[in-house]
């Protein structure tokens, strides 16, 4: 383990696989905190230009781009109320409250704080226990799939904040809008108006930008400048003096890392989803959970600790068993193979030195983006003393722009702002976005895997059924939704009762 | 008499200039960078070999290869886009076969035609395989023929789809080989070779590119690679004419050439042609190709037109076995 360590060591000390991370590191805060432009895009175009690099170097720099741009989309979520990644989407819910109090800073340093540590502990995770939570991974079929979504599901009642009726309708709304485009098993396309760009449905990220950059231009426009001073009553404080705050959450720290490190291990689940769950169970466990949406710190922690984790989860399926977990992780298993490395055993013996080189570096960049993020992020914070007069349109050609690049299609811009007047309407009878969001995220895991497993066991339902109530994992997971619905309802019925005496 | 003499003179001379001109632009053809549209997204296999190609033909054409990338339902947006594309030969795209056939011949209102194209040369052929887990009791073929003849339908194989290259090969064995299996599609061959290691499903038929570094590993056994010729990264593993003694035609193979909009200047395209020629030529690009692990198997622009052809009226008996 040593051994490994300083071998690792030995090949990121060049200062060519220094700069690579730290280049990662700033491309990467910039990319994520810009919506539209998504790490994907990031490590995909960035791949060429590590071609000609040794590997260490350019593996350090496709891994700083990924860490790096999955925290810096909270900036943009707290400072402007519109996510660069869907990862932030929760923590957006606390950021931008918690900004809006005049403490953009402290909201800020959290996020970063959290992202730090959780990113850390899973790297931790990858180097010392990778190879038997990878087989972890392969423990997920088509039932568990659909159960973990439907789990995901009843998060919809934490992120509704008090308005469970309207967090239901936005939260079914999202799974309507999911079920646009070809059906996952047969092909069919629904919905799609005729047009093969709803084909693959309606893209995450586009819909992200309109959702929520939209109803914020328009209630820009509307509303006289209120300006925001950053508490001027107190002195400002650094970032740093944030850090003991963070670190005082021990338990929500570990727990949301825990839930990252596990959702990124399973293959095809994502950041977001690891956010969001890890944001429900910290205000499931919290003392004060009407707290959380009307910023929370505990909130912003525990989405933004967890959505870190998940990186280094992905990475232990592709490192080990050569299994990508995302689009990102799917890039970055082509920037091995260009280098001729070949995920298994072998990198961890043969390879050793680059891959723990890797590892390393990941390690660094998870440090790295904490200073780099901060600076970025203070120069952000300006961003939103700037007169709306001025902020507003640019937000609105940023939408444009930001959703048209995704594709080079122009009817992507229509879908952002349809989506957009969608997000208005809700946002004008206060109905809440992000049970939308996840609506949108998960029915399509939903749908695919459910018809999935139905067609495994050919079409008949009594043995799936089966397959739910035998399946370790399964089990497991049904108890776990079970759950999450009877404390639902109980706290919902405690709610509505002391509104009504 | 003059009058007309004047004008045949003038025509003639207008002729000659055009055509002069034409001449000229095609020799030094190309003047600026030459945009390559990608039918699917960033980072996927397509856009990353067409990327690897965009470095190293840069000596070979004298230009910057530029890559654009038109994502979206399963490449009908970037052919279209490729087929309704300027024919100055600065606009030209990758192009997947079978998928482009399959996107024509599957869907209503495909607003392109395959002689909407002209060929350059293909590059790449990517070959289906047939791939078990390693503790399957499917040590070769003729076990998995036998088990899947024993049991209509109740054998669960994986793949890319629905109505995937991988799916159309899998048919097309079926047909030939007197077989019926559960084709179970899944969002890529990743996961559907995913599903193999984790004992989900019986069998898969992923690309052999992706399967590759698992059967190295040891964790997948490829049973069967439909080509007519083995895979070279998997030299151990019988074409399916080996292993079953039938011949199933490959046309699920996933092949990736380079077209232009029909109508681009002759001397052009063939500029093209020579300079991908060089490019599948150069040794610096095989190297890189091979550590990519991805195969290479050049065809001229008259080969792959022919070859294309052929392919469309084998495709075109299977397709209604896909909707």
């Amino acid at each position: 383990m040593i051994d490994n360590l300083l071998l690792g060591f030995s090949a990121l000390m060049t200062p060519m696989a220094l700069l690579a991370v730290f280049a990662g590191v700033t491309g990467g805060v910039i990319i994520g905190s810009l919506p539209g432009l998504t790490s994907t895009m990031g490590v995909a175009l960035l791949i060429p230009l590590t071609f000609s690099m040794p590997p260490e170097a350019g593996l350090a720099m496709l891994g700083g781009i990924y860490l790096a741009s999955t925290y810096s989309g909270s900036i943009s979520a707290i400072l402007l109320n519109i996510p660069g990644t869907p990862a932030a989407v929760a923590t957006l819910l606390d950021g931008h409250p918690m900004s809006q109090k005049g403490q953009s800073m402290r909201a800020l340093a959290l996020a970063t704080f959290g992202s730090s540590i959780g990113g850390i502990l899973s790297v931790i995770a990858l180097f010392l226990i990778a190879p038997p939570l990878a087989d972890f991974s392969l423990k997920f079929g088509s039932p568990e799939y659909f159960l973990l979504a439907i789990f995901g599901i009843t998060v919809i009642a934490s992120l509704s904040a008090g308005a469970m009726i309207k967090g239901l309708i936005a939260g079914l709304f999202g799974l309507l809008l999911s079920t646009i485009g070809a059906h996952p098993v047969t092909g069919d396309v629904r919905f799609s108006f005729g047009s093969p760009i709803l084909y693959d449905g309606i893209p995450m990220v586009v819909s992200l930008i309109g959702l929520y950059s939209i109803p914020e231009v328009i209630a820009m426009i509307s509303r006289k400048q209120v300006k925001i001073e950053e508490s001027s009553k107190t002195p400002p404080r650094s970032a740093l003096s944030f850090l003991p705050e963070a670190l005082a959450q021990r338990v929500n720290i570990l727990r949301s890392s825990l839930i990252g490190i596990i959702v990124g291990i399973i293959p095809g689940v994502g950041c977001s989803v690891g956010g969001f769950l890890s944001y429900d169970a910290a205000k499931r466990a919290s003392r004060e959970p009407q707290a959380f949406g009307k910023g929370s710190p505990e909130g912003i922690i525990a989405s933004e600790t967890a959505n870190n984790a998940v990186t280094g989860g992905t990475l232990i399926p592709l490192l080990t068993l050569g299994i990508p977990g995302n689009p990102v992780t799917a890039v970055l298993l082509g920037g091995l193979m260009i280098h001729g490395l070949r995920p298994g055993a072998d990198l961890f013996t043969l390879n050793a030195e680059i891959t723990y080189g890797f590892i390393l570096s990941l390690l660094v960049a998870n440090l790295l983006f904490v200073p780099i993020g901060l600076f970025f992020a203070r120069y952000c914070a300006k961003v939103i003393q700037i007169p709306t007069a001025i902020l507003a349109p640019c937000i609105l050609a940023l939408a444009v722009i930001g959703s048209y690049s995704i594709r080079s299609s122009l009817e992507d811009s229509l879908i952002m702002l349809f989506m957009g007047v969608v997000g208005f309407i809700m946002t004008f009878f206060a109905v809440p976005r992000a049970p939308l969001v996840l609506g949108l995220v998960l029915g399509t895991l939903a749908e695919s895997e459910l018809a999935r497993s139905l067609a495994l066991v050919q079409g008949d339902v009594l043995a799936f059924a089966t397959q739910l109530v035998t399946r370790p994992i399964c089990i497991v997971l049904l108890i776990l939704c079970a759950y999450a619905l009877y404390q639902g309802i109980v706290q919902h019925r405690r709610n509505s009762n002391l509104l009504d005496t | 008499m003059l009058n007309s003499v004047k004008t045949t003179l003038t025509a003639l001379s207008l002729t000659l200039g055009l055509g002069f001109g034409a001449a000229a632009q095609a020799a030094d053809f190309p003047q600026k960078p030459v945009a390559m549209i990608v039918a699917y997204s960033p980072g996927g296999g397509t856009d990353t070999a067409a990327r690897v190609l965009a470095k190293y033909i840069q000596h070979h054409l004298g230009q910057r290869l530029i890559i654009q990338n038109k994502p979206g339902a399963g490449g009908q947006i970037g052919f279209t886009a490729l087929s309704k594309s300027k024919t100055d030969g600065y606009k030209i795209g990758f192009i997947n076969i079978p998928s482009i056939f399959l996107v024509k011949m599957l869907r209503d209102d495909v607003p392109f035609e395959m002689s909407d194209f002209e060929m350059v040369g293909n590059i790449q052929l990517d070959p289906v395989v047939l791939t078990v887990p390693a503790d399957s009791p499917y040590k070769n073929f003729a076990d998995f023929a036998k088990a899947a003849k024993a049991n209509p339908g109740g054998l669960s194989v994986g793949g890319d789809g629905p109505q995937s290259n991988n799916q159309l090969q899998l048919v097309v064995a079926e047909d030939v080989l007197g077989m019926d299996v559960n084709f179970v599609p899944f969002n890529g061959s990743g996961p559907a070779i995913t599903a193999t290691l984790g004992n989900q499903i019986a069998a898969s038929v992923p690309s052999a590119s992706s399967a590759t570094n698992h059967v190295k590993s040891g964790k997948l056994r490829a049973l069967a690679v439909f080509a007519d010729k083995r895979y070279p990264y998997m030299p151990d593993v019988p074409t399916i004419r080996e292993a079953s003694g039938m011949d199933v035609p490959g046309i699920g193979a996933s092949m990736r050439g380079v077209a232009v909009p029909k109508g681009v200047d002759e001397e052009k395209r063939r500029k093209l042609e020579a300079a991908f020629k060089a490019v599948v030529e150069d040794e610096k690009f095989q190297a890189h190709i091979q550590r990519m692990g991805l195969p290479l198997a050049y065809m001229s622009a008259d080969d792959f037109a022919a070859y294309l052809k052929e392919a469309e009226a084998g495709i075109a008996k299977y397709s209604d076995l896909l909707k």
